[in-house]
C-alpha cells in the first residue's frame, strides 16, 4: 500500500492535477453520502404517512413526522456540499467548463430546478404538519419523490455524457457544434447508469433507515414502533436487491461495449484474449500479471458475451497514455469487487428475510440476521462509494471520454493554492460532519425520552427541533 | 433569432444573480447584524429574532446561487472558464464563507453553553461578511475589464484586489446590511404583534435600516466614481445607456425606504428594498451589456451551442411556472405560522 501511494506521488506531474483530483474526489465522496437519503427518503416518509392515514395509526404518523425532520436536516447539508461542487467545477476544471460547459450543463439545468422544487416542498411538508389538513399535506408530499428522482436523472445525464459523450460534432476550435439535444441527453451510458443508480439509492435509503431500528431491536426495543420502522424500509431494500443484481449485470455489459478500457481495469485484464478469467480480488502488477486473487476460468468472457470464446480487450492494447494507470486499475478493480460482494450479501439478507416471512409470517429471529441488517445501511453506502470509484477512476485519464484529458481540464495554478483550499475544506467538512451527527443523536435521544413517557410537557413537534425547520410555537 | 435567445439566457442569468442578491443578501445581512449585536444589551433578543427570521427559507435562498452557476456555465461556458481562471481565489473564499455560515448557523441552535454559542455566532457573523463580499468582488473584477478571455491577463491577485472589486464588495456588504435590517424590521413587527415581551426591536432595526440605507447610497456613489475611472464603457452604460433607469430606480427605492423608516411608515418598505437591491444588480449588468467581459467578450461570443441556449431558456421558463407558485405557498405557510401562534 505504501509503495502504491509513493508510486502515485512519484508519477504525478508537477502541477495542480493531483491535489485537484484529491479535492474533487473528497468533496464528491462526501456529497455522495448525503445523496441517497436526499433523493429517496421522501418516498419512505410519504409511504409511512400514507400507512398512518389509511390505518389511522399514530405510530406510523409519528415515524413519518420524525423521519421528515431527518430528511430536511440532511437535505440542508447536502444543499451546501452540492453548491460547493458546482463552484469546484469552475475552480478546479475551468478548461473543461469552457470547452464543454454547454453540453455538460444540460443535465444540470434540469437538476437545478428539480432540486429547487424539492427544497421548497420539503419546507412546505415540514410546515404543513401543523398547518395543513392531513390529506392535503399527504398529497403535497407526493411532489417530493419524483422531484428527487428528476434531480438524480439530471446529474446522471451529465455523468453518462462524460463517460460516453455524444449528441454533437466537434467544431474547428474543438467546441461542440450541431448539437442534437436528445442525443446529448440519451447517450449510451445513460440507461444503465440511471437505473443502476436509482435502484442503488432506494436500496441504500431502505437499508440505512432499517438498520437504525435493527440496532434498536438488538438492544431489546421490540415494540410496534421499531417493528414498523424496520419492516417498511427493509422490505423496500429487499425487493430491490435482486433486481439490482440484474441491472448491475446489464450495466457491466454496457461498460464492456462502450468503455472497454474501464472494463479491462474492472477485471484487471492485461492481454486481449478469449476465455478471459474472472479475477476476484488481487492486484495488477506493472508487468501485467495479477498477484494474489482468485481466478475463475472463462467466467469473465462468459458474463460479457454469454460465451467463453468472447474476446475481451486487455489494458495492454491501449496506448499507455489513453488508459487507466496500473494504480488506477487496481483502485477500480477492488472497488468493483467490493460493490459486487456487498450486493451479494444484500441478496443473502433478502433471502433470509423472505424465507422467514414465508415460513412463519414474521421477522427473522436469529440475532445474526439482525446483526447483518444493522450493518446493511453502512454496507450500502460503501457499495455506492465503490461503484462511483469504479466509474470515475475507470474513466481516467479522461475527463470527457476520449475527447479531453483530466490534465488538460485542470486549472493551471500553483498546486500550493489547491492544497491550502483542500486543507481548509477538510477542516470545515469535518466540523459539518461532527455537527450533523451530534444533531441526529440529540434528536434521537429527545424522541426516546418522549416515548419513554418522561417530560411530556417539554415535548415539541419533531420538525421544530431541527435547525432549519419551522419556528417553535 | 439566436441573438434573441442568447439575450434571453443572459437575462435569466442576471435575474438569478439579482434573486440571490436580494433573497440570499437579506440572509447575509441578518448575519451581519448578528455579528454587530455584540454580547451585551439586547444581544440575546436580537439573535433570537434573527434565528426566527432566517430558519425557514435558508436553503431555498441558496438555490439561486446554484442556478447562477449552472446558467453561467451552460449558457456562457467561456465566461465561466474565464471568470474562474482569473478569480478563483475570490470564489474559493466565497465558498468557504458560505459553508462555514450554514454549518455554524445550525450549530448555534444545538450549542448548549453560552461560550460555544458565542463562538458559533462569531463564525456565523464573519462568514456572513466574507461570502457576499467575495461574490460581489468577483463581479466587480469582471466589470473592471481585468478578466481575460481563456486565461488571466493580469496577475490573479491583481484582478482580485482591483479597486473596482473592492468597491463592489463594499457596496454588497452595505446592500445586504440594508436589506437585512429592513426585513428584520418586518420580522420584529410580527413577533411584537404576538405580544412577546421583548425590547423594542422594531425601533432597533428601524434606526439601523436608515443608517444602512444612507451608507449604501454614499458607498455606491463612491463606487460609481471608481467605475468611471476604471471602466469608462460600463460607466457610460450605467449613466447614459440602458443601465440608467435601473441605477435611478435603485437610488430612488433605497432613499424612499430610508424616508419611510425615518417616519415610521411601515408600508411598501420590503417591496422597495427588493426593488432597490435588485436594481443595483441590473444597473451593473445592463450597463455592461452587450459585454459579459467589458471590451473583450460579448454575450453572443460567449454563448454556447444555439440548440442548448434555446433548451436552457425553455427549461427556465417551464421551471419558473412550477417554482413560483410553490415558493408563494411556502412563504404563505411561513407567515401563517407566525400569525397562528
Amino acid at each position: 500500500m505504501a509503495t502504491t501511494l509513493l508510486g502515485l506521488l512519484a508519477t504525478s506531474p508537477p502541477d495542480a492535477l493531483l491535489p485537484s483530483r484529491i479535492q474533487m474526489a473528497f468533496t464528491l465522496a462526501y456529497h455522495i453520502i448525503l445523496v441517497p437519503l436526499g433523493v429517496t427518503f421522501p418516498l419512505l416518509v410519504v409511504l409511512m404517512e400514507g400507512i398512518g392515514l389509511r390505518r389511522n395509526d399514530p405510530v406510523a404518523l409519528r415515524l413519518a413526522r420524525r423521519w421528515s425532520v431527518v430528511m430536511a436536516v440532511q437535505f440542508a447539508v447536502g444543499a451546501v456540499t452540492g453548491t460547493i461542487l458546482s463552484f469546484e467545477f469552475g475552480i478546479l476544471w475551468p478548461r473543461m467548463m469552457g470547452r464543454f460547459g454547454d453540453v455538460f450543463g444540460i443535465g444540470f439545468g434540469i437538476e437545478g430546478w428539480a432540486f429547487f422544487l424539492e427544497a421548497i416542498f420539503i419546507g412546505i411538508y415540514l410546515y404543513g404538519w401543523k398547518r395543513l389538513p392531513p390529506k392535503v399535506h399527504y398529497r403535497l408530499g407526493w411532489v417530493l419523490p419524483p422531484a428527487g428522482v428528476l434531480g438524480a436523472f439530471g446529474v446522471i445525464i451529465a455523468n453518462s455524457w462524460m463517460n460516453t459523450p455524444g449528441g454533437f460534432q466537434l467544431g474547428p476550435d474543438g467546441r461542440p457544434i450541431n448539437v442534437n439535444v436528445l442525443g446529448a441527453i440519451f447517450t449510451p451510458a445513460l440507461g444503465y447508469e440511471f437505473w443502476h443508480l436509482i435502484v442503488a439509492l432506494y436500496m441504500t435509503a431502505g437499508f440505512m433507515v432499517a438498520s437504525v431500528y435493527a440496532v434498536g431491536w438488538l438492544r431489546g426495543r421490540r415494540d410496534r414502533y421499531h417493528r414498523l420502522g424496520f419492516t417498511v424500509p427493509f422490505a423496500l431494500g429487499a425487493v430491490l436487491a435482486p433486481i439490482q443484481v440484474v441491472i448491475g449485470d446489464i450495466a457491466t455489459r454496457g461498460v464492456f461495449q462502450d468503455q472497454p478500457a474501464k472494463f479491462a481495469a474492472m477485471e484487471v485484464t492485461w492481454n486481449t484474449q478469449t476465455h478471459n478469467p474472472e479475477v476476484v480480488g488481487g492486484l495488477l502488477q506493472s508487468d501485467g500479471t495479477v498477484a494474489l486473487g482468485l481466478s475463475i476460468p472463462s467466467l469473465d468472457s462468459l458474463l460479457a458475451g454469454f460465451s467463453p470464446s468472447t474476446l475481451v480487450r486487455g489494458l495492454n492494447s491501449f496506448n499507455p497514455a489513453d488508459r487507466p494507470s496500473v494504480v488506477d486499475a487496481n483502485f477500480v478493480h477492488l472497488a468493483f469487487d467490493l460493490m459486487v460482494g456487498l450486493g451479494s450479501i444484500a441478496c443473502v439478507l433478502t433471502l433470509w428475510f423472505a424465507l422467514a416471512w414465508i415460513r412463519h409470517r414474521d421477522l427473522p429471529r436469529s440475532r445474526w440476521f439482525w446483526r447483518g441488517a444493522a450493518l446493511a445501511g453502512i454496507g450500502s453506502y460503501l457499495a455506492i462509494e465503490a461503484g462511483w470509484i469504479t466509474t470515475e477512476v475507470g474513466r481516467q485519464p479522461w475527463i470527457v471520454h476520449n475527447l479531453m484529458r483530466v490534465s488538460d481540464a485542470v486549472n493551471p495554478v500553483n498546486p500550493l493554492y489547491i492544497w491550502i483550499m483542500f486543507s481548509a475544506l477538510l477542516v470545515v467538512y469535518a466540523v459539518i460532519a461532527f455537527f450533523f451527527v451530534t444533531l441526529l443523536m440529540r434528536l434521537s435521544a429527545r424522541w426516546r425520552i418522549e416515548d419513554g413517557g418522561g417530560r411530556q410537557e417539554d415535548a415539541i413537534a419533531p420538525e421544530e427541533a431541527a435547525p432549519y425547520g419551522p419556528r417553535p410555537a | 433569432m439566436t441573438a434573441v435567445v442568447d439575450l434571453g439566457v443572459a437575462g435569466a442569468l442576471l435575474l438569478a444573480i439579482a434573486a440571490y442578491s436580494t433573497a440570499g443578501g437579506t440572509d447575509y445581512g441578518a448575519g451581519i447584524w448578528d455579528l454587530l449585536a455584540g454580547r451585551f444589551g439586547h444581544a440575546v433578543e436580537v439573535r433570537k429574532l434573527i434565528d426566527h427570521a432566517m430558519a425557514p427559507v435558508w436553503e431555498a435562498n441558496n438555490v439561486w446561487l446554484v442556478f447562477s452557476a449552472v446558467i453561467c456555465w451552460t449558457g456562457f461556458p467561456l465566461l465561466y472558464e474565464s471568470a474562474f481562471l482569473s478569480l478563483y481565489p475570490l470564489f474559493a473564499l466565497a465558498l468557504l464563507g458560505l459553508i462555514l455560515r450554514g454549518a455554524f448557523f445550525a450549530f448555534r441552535k444545538v450549542a448548549t453553553t453560552s461560550g460555544t454559542t458565542l463562538v458559533a455566532s462569531r463564525v456565523f457573523g464573519i462568514s456572513s461578511l466574507l461570502a457576499p463580499f467575495s461574490f460581489a468582488a468577483a463581479l466587480g473584477a469582471i466589470a473592471s475589464g481585468k478578466v481575460g478571455v481563456g486565461g488571466p491577463m493580469v496577475p490573479v491577485w491583481q484582478a482580485c484586489l482591483d479597486p473596482l472589486a473592492i468597491a463592489f464588495g463594499v457596496v454588497a456588504l452595505m446592500a445586504t446590511a440594508f436589506s437585512g435590517a429592513s426585513f428584520l424590521v418586518g420580522d420584529a413587527r410580527r413577533y411584537q404583534a404576538r405580544g412577546e415581551k421583548s425590547p423594542d426591536l422594531v425601533e432597533y432595526f428601524r434606526r439601523r435600516a436608515v443608517a444602512a440605507a444612507i451608507a449604501l447610497l454614499v458607498v455606491s456613489l463612491i463606487a460609481l466614481v471608481v467605475i468611471a475611472a476604471e471602466s469608462p464603457t460600463v460607466f457610460r452604460g450605467m449613466v447614459a445607456g440602458l443601465g440608467l433607469p435601473f441605477a435611478a430606480a435603485a437610488v430612488l427605492a433605497v432613499f424612499t425606504v430610508a424616508v419611510l423608516m425615518w417616519r415610521r411608515v411601515y408600508r411598501w418598505y420590503r417591496v422597495l428594498t427588493v426593488v432597490g437591491v435588485g436594481s443595483f444588480v441590473f444597473a451593473w449588468g445592463v450597463g455592461q451589456a452587450p459585454y459579459l467581459l467589458p471590451g473583450q467578450l460579448t454575450i453572443q461570443q460567449a454563448a454556447g451551442a444555439p440548440e442548448i441556449e434555446a433548451l436552457l431558456l425553455g427549461i427556465t421558463v417551464v421551471a419558473l411556472v412550477l417554482v413560483i407558485p410553490s415558493l408563494f405557498l411556502l412563504y404563505t405557510l411561513d407567515q401563517r405560522s407566525a400569525l397562528e401562534s
